[in-house]
């Protein structure tokens, strides 16, 4: 019985059926379930996303701290630097650090002002602004001031403060070809120029050092560190030569001021055979050392003030606002205006310099000849144009030939010249100059111009002639300096189509040749023979054309002048300002050319009261700039004894020689030699070894005991031409050496002279006379 | 019939002896799962062992834990020599004297992080909600059996038991103690389940909580934060998300076969709570997919051999008693997973036996060693018949 009755209270309390079930279902539920999703996520996570998780987990596992490349230098084409990385550092501070390690911010704030030059409340301010980790408060410090910063941090433990080291780009020559070379931004990145267009080359690659370590800085086995090493940029070399290049500049600034010239100025150096550019420059300009800095000083001033306006209005008015914008607008403009490569980006109505493209090509298809005669009456009505055709010149140029066409620059002869040539001939000649294409320069921002259709010009049946015919004499239509420069060049060149180039070679940093830019040919344009011809014509232009003040002694110079109104300028009243730009294309040396040379002056102002043409003011300056490097380029000087007259010679030293030894010494420079006193050999010289003379000029020299000396009196040369000069010279005893225009021609007369009338001077004393011929035009 | 009488007085003398001997499967799981645990505890928190000891020691977690593992394998010997009986009895004034805890840690508790769960007595440091897990398994077992088939009642299923759960889980909402109300909350659920309380009432008491989380979090900023967190941590990889980004990465990047045992990367303080709450994550990275599913075998195992403990038992409390203590490590370690996974957003749930925590560990072992008691007084009856 008390067996049956224990039994019977284990069934009593003994789990039902019903929990029984229950039981199952949750151990079902518990034990197998609910554990599949984990399962499921787990092989998402660990098989499916693997190696996505496997890189997010190494890239939080490993620190990368990157180091940078030596940014490659820009050489000229005698390895002067043009541009160059330093070493600078970047300071900045960690608020939060800061403030983690109690740092005393006013002390800190004070050291770091007296140590980097700067505001300590302002560092102050940047200390306490726990919200970031990074406050940068200076940039592009030097190294020995950073080793300061590191030495105050070190000795004083503090953390907070941080160094980073990075470079800087300077530019030793400052402005010189600034647009050519460009500046890189504020990441050492290229943005202009060179640094720009050559930026894959000179910026070498980013390093990195990757280290794994453990959160906190925790260290960790299994650890590795990686390092990838930084390639330095390659060095470019340009085929710029940095004094040529200066020597350009400073006759374009020269232009600039004497003919008060208001909108710039572009000009460049082309060596014709190669064409690698020596030289090129767009006035005004900037330093790129500091290139947001705006440095015609009219037009910062007025940024300036718009500034001012702007900052005086309430902020958030519509003043504020709207002023803002004004400024933003003109100081980008301003920017952009200062950094652009005219000679490249721009075009502009080249104006008569284009005649020359129009002559080669009609000489070299035969549609004229040397002796074609031409009837210039000042204004004709040309079939198919609806308006009189003027000449530049209303008087007319009379009866020509072809040499005295190009050497007057006659319009209407050129009209005729087109039309001979018919507008299919003539539009082939243009594409095959280039003046359709862009020339294909190593730089970005090239532009091609806009010339005329086609059809516009060689459908003269339905377009009628303006477009064949302005054409010819290079109005209507824009074209860029380097277009026009290149096109000349093939024109005096044997007639070969260049593709110009500014940078010869890049080289990696361990001196291997990266990239070499050779002279490349990309057609001929003209026979050789008609580009002789045409060198003997551009050479008369200069002889006895419109480009006399172009002469520069002992150098055959050849070229071709152009003014040009600018039509599309208009003033408020949309009407044309008529401003001009008014340019010279010269070649030297003319029998067999090596360089070119343009200069245009864009806006000479009309207040200066001369007469506004290529021939008057682009024409000396470029005759300025072949005075000052042909010299330099090694272009060998051949002087008649007129030419020697306008040149400065080093006087040799004669003493001790006898007198026909001194002559036979003299003899290249055309000098003379007056005795005084009895003697063998020579005692004394005016002018004393050392001394400069013009050449064609006179040498005093004593022998024996005869030591007299004779002073006289300078008189005024002014307003003398180059007969009364001469005369008056040698009746005193005084050297002259001519400046400026050689031509001997009762206009070219004397404006200025180095030494002033009225002062006592040694005989034989040189001065310097300034000719000028103010009748010259176009 | 000869053999009837023969087994039952075979029956009545293991009685006497206190019951057969305890489920030896049960326990090879159980300490090959501690064995693990401890392994991986030491590997999981060797890192930061060395950066709080400045590369000194790098075992110093888990000694603590070696410790707290030996009192509890020595509490569940203990413990599975205790016949049910005096659990059953022990009911009622264990539940006192937990609320009684429950209660004292608000006036007297040792704060940690911002929130006071923690109690100290005679040196003893540990969290009442722990004991309190406990001794509501406990009481609701006794009321299992009190109540019987009138658990499908209204009156007895959801009032009677309701009852008890609020005496435990007021306290623990006055001490926000979230994670504890979740657990004790969803373990209540699976043993009302099973005493046979109707299942609409308890679909309807879930629904009403989900109910209450939402309003929950749209009041309190914190836990909103956590559910963003938990939908898109890439949003915030360096606040709210990190925690649970950092566990993806170390899951992520572990494989299939995973980086070594020891070789973690995360656990160089990359992955916060790398030894306690998201162990299993440094787990995945170093023992891969296959280890980790190893482990979960292992524990899903011991579930499931934990509910067949309670089928095989001989009365009504055990079987609901062992269901209970079983459903609380099921619980635990889906919720854990769940969480670490990023399947649940982050509650604070540590994994049984592995993460890190003394009084949890020892607690544990000591509820194990119940249900090895349990396993002793298994019902002969029911393995004659064939039913198991």
């Amino acid at each position: 019985m008390a067996k049956d009755k224990r039994k019977d209270r284990f069934i009593r309390f003994r789990a039902d059926t019903g929990q029984h079930r229950r039981i199952l279902s949750v151990m079902a539920a518990l034990g197998i379930v609910a554990f599949l999703p984990v399962g499921l996520q787990l092989y998402n996570l660990m098989v499916s996303h693997h190696d996505y998780y496997s890189q997010l987990a190494l890239r939080n596992q490993t620190r990368t701290t990157p180091v940078t490349a030596d940014r490659g230098t820009i050489y000229d084409r005698n390895m002067n630097i043009l541009a160059a990385s330093v070493s600078v550092e970047t300071v900045y501070l960690d608020p939060h650090e800061l403030k983690q390690s109690k740092a005393d911010i006013p002390a800190v704030s004070a050291k770091l002002a007296e140590i980097l030059e700067l505001d300590a409340q302002w560092i102050a301010g940047q200390a306490v602004d726990t919200t970031k980790r990074y406050k940068q408060i200076a940039a592009g410090v030097e190294q020995d001031t950073a080793n300061e910063i590191r030495s105050y941090v070190n000795e004083n433990g503090i953390s907070g403060i941080h160094l980073e080291p990075g470079s800087q780009r300077t530019y030793p020559s400052g402005a010189l070809a600034a647009q050519v070379i460009g500046f890189t931004n504020a990441s050492n990145s290229g943005s202009e120029g060179v640094e720009a267009a050559y930026n894959s080359y000179l910026e070498g690659r980013q390093g990195k050092v990757i280290t794994t370590k453990g959160n906190n800085e925790m260290d960790m086995p299994y650890s590795y560190e990686k390092y990838v090493e930084s390639i330095p940029g390659c060095d470019v070399v340009l085929t710029l030569d940095a004094t040529v290049q200066a020597c350009l500049e400073k006759q374009m600034n020269a232009a600039i001021a004497r003919y008060d010239v208001q909108n710039g100025a572009f000009g460049m150096v082309m060596n014709v055979k190669t064409g690698e550019i020596l030289a090129r420059a767009t006035l005004g300009s900037y330093d790129p050392n500091n290139y947001m800095e705006i440095s015609d000083p009219e037009t910062a001033s007025a940024v300036e003030q718009l500034r001012h306006q702007y900052l005086s209005a309430p902020s958030g008015s519509s003043l504020y606002t709207a002023g803002k914008e004004k400024f933003q607008k003109a100081l980008n403009e301003a920017l952009l205006k200062q950094w652009r490569n005219r000679c490249i980006s721009d075009g502009y109505e080249p104006g008569s310099t284009f005649k020359v493209m129009t002559m080669a090509a009609a000489l070299d298809s035969g549609a004229i000849t040397l002796d074609t005669p031409f009837y210039c009456k000042g204004a004709e009505q040309i079939p198919g144009r609806s308006q009189l055709l003027h000449c530049w010149r209303s008087t007319g140029h009379g009866a020509q030939k072809t040499p005295q066409a190009l050497q007057n620059s006659c319009n209407l002869a050129f009209a005729h010249i087109a039309l001979s040539m018919g507008g299919e001939t003539f539009y082939e000649y243009i594409e095959r100059f280039g003046i359709t294409e862009k020339t294909g320069i190593d730089l970005y921002g090239e532009s091609k111009g806009v010339f005329f259709s086609k059809e516009l010009v060689t459908n003269t049946d339905k377009w009628g002639t303006a477009s064949l015919t302005s054409g010819s004499f290079g109005q209507t239509f824009k074209l860029t300096p380097l277009q026009l420069v290149r096109a000349i060049s093939a024109v005096v060149n044997g007639g070969y189509l260049l593709e110009p180039y500014i940078v010869s070679e890049v080289i990696d940093a361990n001196g291997n040749t990266v990239l070499k830019q050779e002279p490349t040919v990309l057609r001929q344009v003209i026979s050789n023979e008609t580009s002789k011809t045409m060198c003997q014509l551009l050479g008369s232009v200069v002889e006895e054309g419109t480009a006399k003040n172009a002469k520069v002694a002992g150098f055959s110079i050849g070229g071709k002048t152009g003014t040009s109104e600018k039509i599309d300028v208009l003033d408020e009243n949309g009407q044309p300002t008529l401003d001009k730009i008014v340019s010279f294309v010269g070649v030297a040396p003319i029998e067999n050319p090596e360089y070119i040379v343009l200069v245009a002056l864009d806006t000479p102002s009309r207040a200066t009261g001369q007469y506004i043409s290529g021939g008057v003011m682009a024409a000396p300056t470029v005759g300025a700039v072949m005075a000052d490097i042909l010299p330099y380029l090694g272009v060998e000087q051949n002087y008649t004894q007129e030419d020697a007259a306008g040149q400065l010679f080093v006087m040799e030293d004669l003493t001790g020689m006898t007198v026909a030894d001194a002559k036979k010494l003299v003899e290249k420079q055309y000098l003379t030699i007056q005795t005084v006193g009895e003697g063998e050999t020579i005692t004394g010289q005016i002018p004393a070894a050392g001394e400069s003379i013009a050449g064609s000029s006179q040498v005093l020299v004593y022998l024996g005991e005869a030591e007299e000396r004779k002073t006289v009196t300078v008189p005024d040369f002014k307003g003398m031409n180059r007969q009364q000069v001469h005369d008056a010279a040698l009746s005193l005893g005084l050297n002259i050496q001519v400046a400026g225009n050689d031509e001997i021609s009762p206009k070219v007369t004397v404006t200025t002279q180095s030494i002033p009338a009225g002062e006592q001077v040694a005989a034989g004393t040189t001065i310097q006379l300034y000719f000028a011929d103010t009748s010259a035009a176009d | 019939m000869a053999s009837d009488t023969f087994l039952i007085a075979k029956e009545d003398r293991r009685l006497r002896n206190g019951g057969a001997s305890v489920d030896k499967v049960f326990l090879l799981i159980l300490l090959t799962l501690l064995a693990i645990g401890l392994s991986m505890l030491y590997s999981a928190s060797s890192a930061q062992s060395e950066y709080d000891t400045g590369y000194e020691i790098s075992t110093r977690y888990l000694q603590k834990q070696a410790v707290c593992a030996g009192i509890g394998l020595v509490t569940m010997f203990f413990f599975s020599r205790i016949n049910a009986n005096f659990w059953y009895r022990a009911a009622w004034p264990l539940y006192g004297v937990s609320i009684a805890l429950l209660l004292l840690v608000l006036v007297a508790g040792e704060s940690v992080n911002g929130a006071r769960r923690w109690i100290n007595i005679a040196g003893l440091q540990f969290q009442p909600s722990e004991i309190a897990k406990f001794t509501m398994i406990l009481l609701f077992a006794r009321l299992t059996r009190s109540y019987g088939a009138d658990a499908r009642k209204f009156r007895y299923g959801v009032v009677g038991f309701g009852a008890a759960l609020m005496g435990i889980l007021i306290p623990l909402a006055l001490e926000k103690h979230l994670s504890a109300i979740m657990l004790i909350g969803m373990v209540a659920v699976v043993m009302m389940f099973v005493a046979g309380t109707h299942p609409k009432w308890l679909i309807a008491g879930a629904l009403a909580a989900v109910l209450f989380v939402l309003v929950y979090i749209s009041f309190m900023g914190y836990a909103g934060d956590r559910v963003s967190a938990w939908l898109h941590p890439e949003h915030d990889p360096g606040d709210t998300g990190y925690q649970i980004l950092q566990s993806l990465y170390a899951i992520g990047s572990g494989g299939l076969f995973g980086l070594g045992f020891g070789k973690s990367k995360q656990k160089y303080l990359y992955l916060p709570f790398q030894y306690n709450d998201y162990i299993f994550a440094i787990i995945c990275e170093e023992l891969g997919l296959i280890g980790a599913l190893c482990i979960i075998a292992l524990f899903a195992m011991l579930i499931l051999r934990g509910f067949w403990i309670a089928l095989r038992s001989r009365d009504r409390f055990s079987t609901v008693f062992a269901a209970g203590l079983t459903a609380l490590i099921a619980v635990q370690t889906i919720l854990n997973l769940c969480v670490v996974t990023n399947l649940l957003p982050s509650t604070g749930i540590a994994l049984p036996f592995f993460s890190y925590g003394g009084t949890a560990l020892a607690v544990n072992l000591g509820e194990m060693g119940v249900l090895l008691s349990i396993s002793r007084q298994r019902d002969q009856t029911k393995i004659q018949e064939g039913i198991l």
